[in-house]
């Protein structure tokens, strides 16, 4: 019996230290002139706990090796496994159930839906995924507010929000249902160098309290808060696949 | 509003308010249309019978030598007969002006407070009327020039022009409007006949058959027994009459009213379809991006899918709450106007629920079904797809062989050439566009076609009338006397006897059955005899040949008449019961004649060997004037009259081409406003239809045109760009339009005609209609695009960009 529990938290270790895992990973798209190979046979792994930034020039795959984690889009070949679950073999619906659950997504233009106020954002994946009871999401929603700096914002529509506001919501968005992973793409590209610091503090919070960060950034000066850069150049990791 | 999903779904819907109301509105306008033609169906349907039935009119009319109080006694005690009364019916005149008469027809009523059989109530003054008064259908009275009080001048067949007093009025719903027919209707007693000159003798035997009255052989059955009897008791069966069962003298036009009515509402369901499936794409467009950032925060497909049929189904029910009531109210009104033009009371406004159900599940069901498909694919699409959708995709901007062609011509604006390769970018929504506009085109266009088919055909059959007065005598004349006493009156150019003799199909039991009604009209059938070589008709063959001089026991039949011989074909023989007994002939030619009764023409010998009237009489002759105009043929009407009673030969009627034209018209209006009403609705679902499809498609490039103003494009260039965008629409739908309204305008064309006229109508492509509906496209493309492309213009650069 404690040989089995010691066997199990040894997988159990290892899966955290492997969170996020691509394996042999491609992915192709159909363009005018015939295919364009946006990854090629990338494999690379993320442990718990761990704030990794991927790099690299415009069109080397940085949004697409992302969107593979986040299920947003899916490898032409290969796997994915993030939290031990195959990504790639789940189909839209049970991947829009996994996402809402797994992984809190930022984009670089904040997307917030611009009918509901920024609490109503935040509130809505729990609604969606119904995890949490009904009448705690509003408090809890208050308390992510609180936890990225605009709880008095929370009453407002996204846009009379400044940029760096919109993207403070959209990170308590994204950490809505209390997901271990957060993707996060060009969170700062839209924000001035003051606000962007101030969101990457947030984000070197929360992988500090043991959320799993993957940004997809431009900016180097930011690789001070990173604990792994990942480098991607046409397709291919070129660095820091650990 | 509890879930914060609900809450985004109701603040969508204020924040595309004008989207949203004119996706409503658009639904509700297909919803009105729906509504008010199924709701005038049903009234119309309903009221027609009510008040043709509520007259109990009679199964059958046998003319007898006499019909006494015994001798009804005695009918009723028959086997199979229900009821039965006694009357009579004189055709007589009414002098309208000075010298101007229209055709009485006299219903001699016995007592009209015992009157069973073709009722009638009264509506204002005496009823039963004194002695030596009459009585007038409502709708009679304008005809004669007078009011209820004023005496008026009568003359019946046997008597003096006499001077009588309208006492009262009456509504009969079970006759013809007098204003269509031409024809006042007048009811008096017994003894104020016998006072106008004529003989107070009862002459028509009405009978009610008990069960299967609505059965047109059990009548004839009942009848054809009732009439064996009454020659074993030694009565002379003059004529039997039985008019179609329980059917209005106008029922087939009714018919073919509603007929085309109901074509109307399929394809109103059609266009309803199309529309919303055109509404449901530019909503969807509009909101493709949020699916996909909902889809990345976790939500399920069948959680947004829920949440638009939601929406859809919201928007639907205010469609159908807003456009039922006017629906139903447009559809009363309509079939108010309908009843007051076929002289019935409507008695009930109200509509049935299948009516209402029909319009819910239309209002609510066909959006979510045509919905259905496009929120599927949606949400099924992935979230990457959904984030980087720009409003086309690679596939429709290389798709663009005439804009190329275009591209390359000198000399073209660039903002046309943007407009026209916008046009384009989403084909399947070009597609739904151009298939609603094209739709409600072809739709308008097809309804005045065949409203100029129809009036056409009544033109046609005008033209080819080539007399201008037609006169009947109560008795044969001498044809030479008539010729000599006309040659008297300066006016008339050329005089032919055209006799006329009813006529009915054979029966084994030998009996004279004919299908008209008591007015005399409808459902006649008559022998005429047609001088050989005329010029005064020419209505056009539809097969075989005219008559020839030296032609004998040779028949030419109008298609009303042919149609009671349906398998007979040109150099086949037919039979008539002519004067009680069988006439053979061979049918040489067919022709087609518009609103007239079955009519079998014949050589003026032929008549005179069938009817036994002696070839140098006649009993109607056609006259042709020197001048055409209604002042001439009303003076040389007056003038013929007074030269004719001078000499004692008396006029039963007489018919000028303008009471005809007047009785053609009659017959047209409704119809016209049907069609009228129908292609309104259908452009204006034609017009909502591109005003939302502009509206998407401007919403989808808010950030395009962000960019473009960015780059230094005014606001007036975008307006240009967007309001040349819906005229290519418009032109493309227009285009589309012309073609597809043929065969549907031949389709409507045939089924309205042959209900009405046993002939389909002509096609006729109506200038009118096909330029009407280019100038209302037109308009309404830049009445469409204008408001989107005013607030597109208007949106900051950085409202444009940050659009999501």
């Amino acid at each position: 019996m404690e040989t089995k529990s010691v066997k199990q938290n040894q997988v159990q270790a290892k899966n955290e230290a492997r969170l996020i895992e691509l394996r042999n990973v491609v992915k192709a798209y159909d363009v005018a002139g015939g295919k364009f190979v946006a990854l090629k046979n990338v494999d690379m792994q993320v442990g718990a706990g761990e704030f990794v930034a991927v790099v690299g020039k415009s069109g080397s795959g940085k949004s697409t090796l992302i969107n593979m984690i986040t299920g947003i889009d899916n490898p032409t070949s290969g796997e994915v496994l993030v939290a031990a679950t195959p990504v790639h073999e789940l189909d839209h619906e049970q991947l829009a159930v996994w996402r809402g659950k797994n992984v809190g997504v930022v984009f670089q233009f904040f997307q917030l839906l611009p009918t509901l106020t920024v609490m109503e954002n935040i509130v809505l994946p729990m609604d969606f995924c119904g995890t949490f009871p009904a009448r705690e999401r509003n408090a809890r929603a208050l308390a992510l507010l609180e936890k990225v700096g605009i709880a008095e914002q929370a009453d407002k529509l996204p846009s009379d929000l400044s940029g760096g506001q919109q993207q403070r919501a959209a990170i308590a968005r994204a950490l809505a249902n209390d997901p271990q992973i957060l993707v996060a793409d060009e969170p700062t590209g839209n924000l001035d160098s003051h606000t962007s610091d101030a969101v990457m503090q947030l984000f070197a919070g929360l992988a500090a309290e043991g959320k799993t960060v993957v940004m997809v950034t431009h900016e180097r000066d930011l690789t001070r808060f990173f604990t792994r850069t990942i480098t991607l150049a046409d397709g291919e990791i070129v660095a820091g696949a650990k | 509003m509890s879930s914060t999903r609900w809450k985004k779904l109701w603040r969508d819907l204020q924040a595309a308010r004008g989207r949203m109301i004119m996706m409503v509105a658009a639904i509700a306008v297909s919803i009105f249309g729906v509504g008010a033609i199924t709701s005038a169906y049903t009234i119309l349907m309903r009221e027609v019978s009510r008040n043709y039935l509520g007259t109990n009119p009679a199964s059958a009319y046998i003319e007898l030598e006499r019909v006494d109080d015994v001798l009804v006694e005695s009918v009723k005690a028959q086997p199979n007969i229900a009821e039965a009364e006694a009357t009579s019916w004189v055709m007589a005149r009414v002098e309208v002006s000075p010298n101007e008469w229209r055709p009485l027809l006299l219903f001699v009523i016995p007592d009209f407070n015992a009157l069973r059989l073709n009722t009638f109530k009264s509506e204002e003054g005496a009823f039963p009327p004194q002695e030596q008064t009459i009585l007038l259908e409502r709708l009679a009275l304008p005809m004669t020039n007078a009011k209820v009080g004023d005496a008026i001048n009568v003359q019946t067949p046997n008597g003096q022009k006499q001077s009588i007093v309208i006492s009262g009025l009456v509504h009969d719903p079970g006759l013809a409007p007098a204003w269509q027919e031409q024809m006042v209707y007048g009811y008096i007693t017994p003894s104020t006949l016998a006072w106008l000159g004529e003989s107070d003798t009862l002459q028509i035997l009405k009978v009610k058959i008990k069960d299967g009255s609505s059965n047109q052989a059990a009548i004839e059955s009942a009848v054809s027994d009732l009439a064996a009897w009454l020659k074993s008791q030694g009565h002379t069966v003059e004529e039997i009459r039985i008019p179609p069962p329980n059917m209005h003298p106008h029922q087939s036009q009714m018919n073919s009213i509603l007929f085309m009515l109901l074509i109307f509402i399929l394809m109103a369901l059609v266009l309803s379809a199309i529309l919303t499936a055109t509404m449901i794409g530019g909503l969807l467009a509009q909101q493709i991006r949020q699916i996909g950032i909902m889809k990345a925060i976790g939500a399920r497909s069948s959680q947004i899918t829920s949440l638009y049929l939601v929406m859809i189904a919201a928007l639907g029910l205010i469609a159908v709450i807003l456009g039922v009531p006017f629906g139903v109210a447009v559809g009363r009104g309509f079939a108010s106007v309908v009843g007051e033009l076929l002289n019935f009371t409507i008695y009930s406004n109200a509509i049935p629920a299948w009516v209402y159900v029909v319009e819910l599940l239309m209002g609510v069901l066909i959006p979510l079904l045509v919905a259905l498909n496009p929120i599927l694919k949606t949400t099924r699409t992935t979230v990457r797809e959904t984030l980087n959708y720009y409003g086309t995709t690679r596939e429709t901007v290389a798709s663009r062989g005439l804009v190329s062609w275009v591209a390359k011509l000198r000399g073209v604006d660039n903002t046309l050439l943007m407009a026209l390769r916008n046009t384009f970018r989403r084909r399947g929504r070009l597609i739904l566009t151009l298939s609603l506009l094209a739709a409600a085109g072809a739709m308008f266009i097809t309804g005045l076609n065949v409203k100029t088919g129809w009036e056409t055909y009544l033109t046609d059959a005008a033209s080819y009338r080539h007399y201008d007065l037609e006169l009947r005598f109560n008795a044969p004349q001498s044809e030479a006397q008539i010729n000599s006493i006309l040659a008297t009156i300066p006016e008339v150019q050329k005089v032919e006897a055209w006799n006329l003799n009813p006529a009915a199909l054979v029966r084994p039991d030998g009996l004279d059955i004919v299908r008209t009604y008591p007015d005399g009209g409808h459902g006649s059938f008559s022998l005429r005899s047609m001088p050989p070589e005329s010029k005064m008709m020419e209505a056009p063959l539809m097969t075989g040949r005219t008559l020839q001089p030296d032609d004998v026991d040779t028949v030419v039949l109008n298609q009303m008449s042919a149609a009671f011989f349906p398998n007979a074909k040109v150099g086949d023989t037919i039979q008539l019961t002519v004067n009680g007994q069988t006439a053979t002939f061979k049918l040489v030619g067919i022709i087609k004649q518009i609103l007239t009764p079955a009519t079998a023409y014949v050589t003026p010998s032929t008549f005179a060997a069938t009817t036994g009237q002696p070839a140098p009489m006649t009993n109607a002759v056609r006259i042709v004037l020197s001048q055409h105009d209604a002042q001439t043929i009303s003076a040389a009407s007056g003038a013929i009259e007074s030269a004719l009673a001078a000499q004692k030969i008396s006029t039963k009627v007489s018919i000028t081409e303008t009471m005809l034209e007047g009785a053609t018209s009659g017959h047209v209006y409704i119809f016209i406003y049907s069609l009228i009403l129908i292609s309104a609705v259908m452009a204006v679902v034609g017009v909502l239809g591109l005003m939302s499809s502009m509206s998407t498609s401007v919403i989808e490039r808010t950030r395009e045109f962000g960019i473009m103003r960015a780059i230094g494009a005014k606001s007036q260039t975008i307006l240009r760009n967007v309001i040349s965008e819906g005229i290519f629409i418009g032109l493309m739908s227009w285009i589309t339009a012309v073609p597809l309204s043929l065969p549907l305008s031949w389709g409507v064309d045939y089924l309205v005609g042959m209900l009405s006229f046993r002939a389909a109508l002509p096609l006729i492509l109506s200038p009118l209609a096909v330029f009407g509906w280019l100038l209302l496209v037109l308009l309404g493309a830049v009445f469409a695009s204008f408001y989107p492309a005013r607030q597109a213009s208007r949106l900051t650069i950085r409202e444009t960009l940050a659009y999501v």
